[in-house]
């Protein structure tokens, strides 16, 4: 046996020397690769510096505003409810009680009620906004969603992650990223140890996307999970 | 002809690219060949490589660029594997040790790409966490202080995990070629 008898250690750095070349992968890899990373860095300028806080603060915006919508529309079914018996057509939500409920039911609301609440009835009441918009904002929303649901998994928080997912599926369910999040979902389910689950989610996967760049590895994971 | 062909010619569109994703460019045949040597399978590498970019993308600010890359990007790939390892859970050692043979002698596969093979495949043997000094230290020639330093591990740690990395590296190839030779 020559390699051992001989020179070892002088094979042993031939080898390593071989070992350190690095061989460049093939241009279209590189191109795949590339455009992953960019259109996650585009996903991601969308919010600019720090991701979660800004979405948390949108977050609480929306919240905010869903409450204070809710207040004001039951403020004027109580209204409508009072004055039914006199003037029927003042029934229809004036501009004038938005105040007036805000400042009598809940005080602690008041401060951003006051900014940011009427907008959002007027304008969901009246005209929907410019749909392109919508769309990139909700794909932005789209893939920070995912982003965590990612975030959780390479912590190898799979509940975390599942949630995560079922809310996406939930919000998206034919978004832009649905692909990723049904991988995401079968992994999910393999690293939860449900491989039941995740054999049936892997074979939906494959039927819904027969095409998918993502189902070799895939079908790897769920057969060697078992 | 030449008016159909200037209408479907697409228009290029020249995007400026962050620095993040130029040396994700740049180092990208580097992460790609560690994480093969980490042990990721070929099928898995392009996924692995991406985690790898959502990390550095969102640790970008925070990246010394005063110092190399490549230590940091071995850093980052390293976590990635172990915990795709984590998540594997099952793991066959050894599970290609055969797939590679084609019955060349050690002298011609020291020659050839099949050293490379046999590298990666003697790697295998080696736990990840000597592995991966051992590649760092005997691969990518970083010093051991900045191996301690990436890996989060203490210099000592670092030169013990080397020497017995190295040991059973040689051995590893040892019984590699001894199996081919046997055939």
């Amino acid at each position: 046996m020559n390699f051992r008898k001989s020179h070892p250690k002088s094979d042993m750095a031939v080898l390593l020397e071989h070992g350190r070349v690095i061989p460049p992968i093939p241009s279209s890899v590189r191109a795949r690769s590339l455009e992953r990373a960019r259109s996650t860095e585009a996903g991601a300028f969308a919010e600019p510096a720090e991701v979660l806080p800004v979405a948390r603060r949108r977050a609480m915006a929306i919240t905010l505003a869903a409450s204070v919508a809710f207040v004001v529309g039951a403020a004027g079914a109580a209204l409508a409810l009072r004055g039914r018996a006199h003037n029927e057509p003042r029934v229809t939500l004036p501009p004038s009680p938005h105040q007036e409920v805000a400042s009598c039911s809940t005080p602690s609301a008041l401060p951003p009620a006051s900014q940011v609440a009427p907008q959002p009835i007027v304008e969901t009441k009246t005209a929907r906004p410019e749909p392109s918009l919508t769309a990139r904002e909700s794909y932005t929303a789209e893939l920070s969603l995912l982003q965590r649901a990612q975030a959780a998994y390479t912590d190898r928080n799979f509940a975390t992650t599942l949630l995560l997912v079922s809310e996406h599926a939930r919000r998206f369910p034919n978004g832009r990223l649905a692909e990723e999040r049904e991988a995401l979902h079968v992994k999910a389910l393999i690293g939860a140890g449900r491989e039941v689950e995740a054999r049936k989610a892997a074979s939906a996967f494959a039927a819904r996307f027969p095409r998918s760049a993502l189902l070799p590895r895939l079908g790897h994971d769920s057969s060697s999970g078992n | 002809m030449g008016h159909l062909r200037l209408v479907s010619t697409p228009q290029p569109v020249p995007t400026p690219e962050s620095a993040c994703v130029r040396a994700f460019d740049r180092e990208l045949d580097y992460i790609y060949a560690t994480l093969r040597r980490l042990g990721a399978a070929p099928h898995e590498v392009e996924d692995l490589a991406q985690d790898v970019f959502v990390i550095l993308h969102r640790n970008w600010n925070s990246v010394d660029l005063n110092s190399p890359l490549r230590p940091y990007l071995f850093g980052i790939s390293f976590r990635i594997v172990c915990a795709h390892r984590r998540r594997r859970a099952r793991e066959i050692p050894f599970a290609n040790l055969d797939g590679n043979d084609d019955g060349l002698g050690p002298e011609s596969a020291l020659q050839s790409k099949q050293a490379v093979e046999l590298l990666l495949t003697a790697l295998e043997a080696l736990p990840l966490s000597r592995r991966a000094v051992v590649i760092m230290h005997d691969l990518d020639e970083i010093p051991i202080a900045d191996i301690a330093r990436h890996l989060s591990i203490t210099r000592f740690g670092a030169y013990a995990r080397l020497s017995k990395g190295r040991r059973e590296l040689a051995a590893a190839v040892r019984r590699l070629l001894r199996g081919r030779t046997r055939l």
